[in-house]
């Protein structure tokens, strides 16, 4: 029986091999199930999925997932596709070091805005239509790359197709419609993770596409025009299944279900308040732009690397960059699975120590990276800082949910902006300066992973403590409830809008981690069950 | 146990710095031949259409039998240090092995000490850049013995252009409009036809 210790938004629950793989359920007894609807899977009062059937099409639920997950592995194809084709490119375009470095901060700058832009857009038009107009609108920004003709038109081309990456919220966005929060982790990581493949997949697409579009016929510097085509038409085609396959929400589109107003909106203005004045916000958005941006720089510079350095073939360097990416399908999960595991025993301590062992053997391997001359080297090196380093994503997402429950959602897009944010900035010092080589800046940003991972120590939880420092003995400041009511004023505890905090206060308790015996009620909270 | 395998590991990571350090030096090889071309000081030639003749024969001033190893011949085109600046990528490296100068190849042909020329068409993947031309002269090991160059020492004489082909098409700039266009139409038209079939069904 599959034993989910209370802790909503945890990346990987139920991996642990005893339990079913392929079904993460929910067995907690609060969550009620609805069997009254006709659905594929088991869902509850909001019709929403509580099991995690990885490898059904059913519609609503997992079909979503697998559109879901495909549009954003769709926009890391094109946002990468670059790429991998830079040694051609950059003979054919006349590019310096510093376009192509610019070209790689501008891939991932343009969609810090429009990440924070798509919550809204989401909101307004419902995941759907968010995800289908960003796909079909960022088509021509692809095709766009067949009139390329210098620097400022590559730079330009990529910054509009990085828009593109704004996909991750639709798609975060929609697995909440459709999935229950207890299970929401597991299903958005694993979206989050196989949709960051897509910088792995394109690393190999891309150089075997150019292969045979220049077999037949075509000369080097018109192929890789040509092969840009099949990113954007990837992209008409999944707008499509979108909009014809999917649906906003499990009972129906939103249009039709807007008129149900039950559910009291939470302000904004407070929302972002409480997100922006929470110090851990701030530490985990710089975090997350040294696991997540290192993760995007290295898709931008890793095939050129392996290219110039060590002499290889394009397609044989494209097949080595893509094993970067495509560890995401079982690193990132990984990250959240030993995130969940050193929970279970140490609580939230453990999930602090998880993440800044992974993040900075990350840094520790890519500083490696940059000082061997050898190839198998080169690559085990990677292999182990891509493990490290995407592990670390999930491991970070294995922390988010408990720093807010109220500004959950922003707070994630912060961290996701920050990611964005951190990968153009590692481009700009170590990547586009012609004063320092490749294999330079690799070392330099291990280094600079490994300073960034430091102010994880100090992330406190009264309730729980930090990497060094251990909870507060006072049983007010000490309690979950404390800190997660604590967001809201005494207005609108008047009006019973904490009451889900209080129940995500009582679930978390979890995150004390040995045994959890029952805390003592903190005098003054309305306990749950009246 | 832990002492041999770091050990072991030391001497796998010396062992592939020095395997990199081996080879034929460009500073060792003797300037032994005489290349010239036929292209003027500082012209532009258009890749894909215009044409370079090479000539190349071995310096009678130097004594008889220098060139008894020489078997084959490269001919190459090589980037002149304006085109290399800022694209490492393109750097002179003293190891030939290492060396990205001169990477692409003009004409290979059996070593003949006159009589040597070749007209090369400039082909279609020779990106834009400020040349000159290189001749390497291998012995049976296929190494490098001995060259000679279109320039002078510093590479800053007698350099020419190249201009690249764009690599676009009409087709594809058409090509590139239609699928755009198809994008943003069908998305518009999903959108406009969803919304007059919620109308529809609201009236009713």
């Amino acid at each position: 029986m599959p034993e989910i210790e209370g802790s909503p938004g945890s990346s990987m629950h139920g991996v642990t091999g005893r339990e079913s793989v392929m079904a993460f359920s929910v067995a907690s007894p609060m969550v009620h199930t609805d069997r009254t609807a006709k659905f594929d899977l088991p869902v509850d009062s909001e019709h929403k999925a509580t099991v995690f059937k990885l490898f059904s099409f059913a519609n609503p639920h997992m079909r979503t997932f697998h559109l879901s997950w495909i549009s954003f592995f769709t926009t890391f194809v094109s946002t990468f596709a670059a790429a991998p084709l830079v040694p051609i490119i950059r003979d054919n375009l006349d590019l310096t070091k510093a376009d192509i470095g610019n070209a790689g901060v501008a891939s991932v700058s343009g969609s810090i805005f429009s990440r924070l832009v798509m919550g809204a857009v989401c909101d307004l038009l419902g995941p759907r239509y968010g995800c289908a107009f960003l796909i079909m609108l960022s088509a021509p920004t692809v095709f766009c790359m067949s009139f390329v003709s210098d620097a400022s038109g590559y730079i330009a081309v990529r910054f509009m197709i990085g828009f593109s990456l704004a996909t991750f919220v639709s798609c975060q966005y929609w697995m909440s419609t459709m999935f229950n929060s207890k299970i929401i982790g597991v299903v958005n990581g694993t979206a989050a993770g196989w949709g960051n493949m897509g910088g792995g997949a394109t690393q190999l697409l891309m150089p075997v596409l150019f292969e045979i579009i220049k077999k037949a016929g075509a000369t080097p510097f018109t192929a890789w025009r040509i092969a840009f085509f099949i990113p954007g038409w990837l992209h008409v085609i999944m707008g499509i299944l979108v909009l014809t396959l999917g649906q906003d929400l499990p009972d129906g589109n939103l249009g039709a279900l807007q008129k149900k107003g039950d559910i009291a909106k939470d302000k904004f203005g407070k929302v972002l308040w409480y997100a922006v004045t929470n110090y851990r916000t701030w530490i985990f958005v710089l975090l997350y732009g040294y696991s997540m941006g290192v993760e995007l720089t290295i898709d931008n510079v890793i095939a050129e690397y392996f290219y110039d350095r060590f002499d290889l073939k394009l397609h044989l360097a494209g097949i080595i960059a893509a094993c970067f990416g495509m560890a995401n399908l079982l690193a990132r999960p990984f990250g959240g699975f030993t995130s969940d595991y050193m929970a279970k025993r140490f609580g939230m301590r453990g999930r602090l120590w998880n993440l800044w062992l992974l993040q900075t053997a990350g840094g520790v391997f890519c500083v490696c990276l940059g000082l061997v001359n050898s190839l198998t080297l080169a690559i085990t090196f990677m292999m182990l800082f891509s493990i490290g380093a995407q592990a670390a994503c999930g491991a970070t997402f294995g922390v988010i949910p408990f720093i807010s429950r109220r500004s959950l959602g922003i707070i994630s897009g912060m961290t996701g902006a920050g990611g964005n944010f951190g990968s153009g900035l590692t481009q700009l010092i170590f990547f586009a300066n012609a004063s320092f080589s490749t294999e330079k800046g690799l070392t330099y940003m291990g280094l600079m992973i490994i300073c960034a991972t430091l102010p994880v120590s100090l992330v406190h939880f009264p309730q729980w403590g930090s990497m060094f420092l251990p909870p507060s003995k006072d049983i007010v400041k000490g309690s979950e409830e404390n800190y997660y009511v604590s967001e809201w004023t005494e207005d609108e505890k008047q009006k019973g809008m904490h009451e889900a905090s209080l129940k995500f206060a009582e679930n978390s308790r979890s995150e004390r981690g040995g045994k959890v015996a029952s805390a003592p009620t903190p005098p003054g909270n309305t306990p749950n069950h009246v | 146990m832990k002492i041999p395998a770091g050990f072991l590991v030391v001497c796998l990571m010396f062992s592939c710095f020095v395997a990199t350090s081996y080879g034929v030096l460009f500073s060792s090889l003797k300037d032994t031949l005489i290349v010239t071309a036929t292209h003027t000081q500082d012209q532009v030639l258009k890749a894909g259409e215009e044409q370079i003749t090479v000539t190349w024969r071995f310096n009678q001033t130097y004594p008889a039998g220098t060139d008894s190893a020489y078997k084959t011949v490269k001919v190459k085109l090589c980037y002149a240090p304006i085109s290399q600046k800022d694209r490492k990528w393109r750097k002179t490296v003293d190891l030939l092995k290492k060396d990205k100068t001169c990477p692409h190849k003009i004409v290979a042909r059996p070593y003949t000490a006159s009589n040597n020329s070749f007209t090369w068409t400039i082909e279609r993947d020779i990106p834009s850049a400020v040349y000159f031309v290189r001749a390497f002269a291998l012995n049976a090991q296929e190494e490098q013995v001995a060259y000679g160059q279109t320039t002078d020492a510093h590479k800053s004489s007698n350099l020419f252009t190249v201009q690249a082909i764009t690599g676009r098409h009409v087709g594809l700039d058409v090509a590139s409009i239609c699928f755009s266009a198809f994008s943003v139409v069908s998305l518009a038209g999903f959108f406009y036809m969803e919304k007059r079939k919620g109308k529809v069904a609201q009236q009713k």
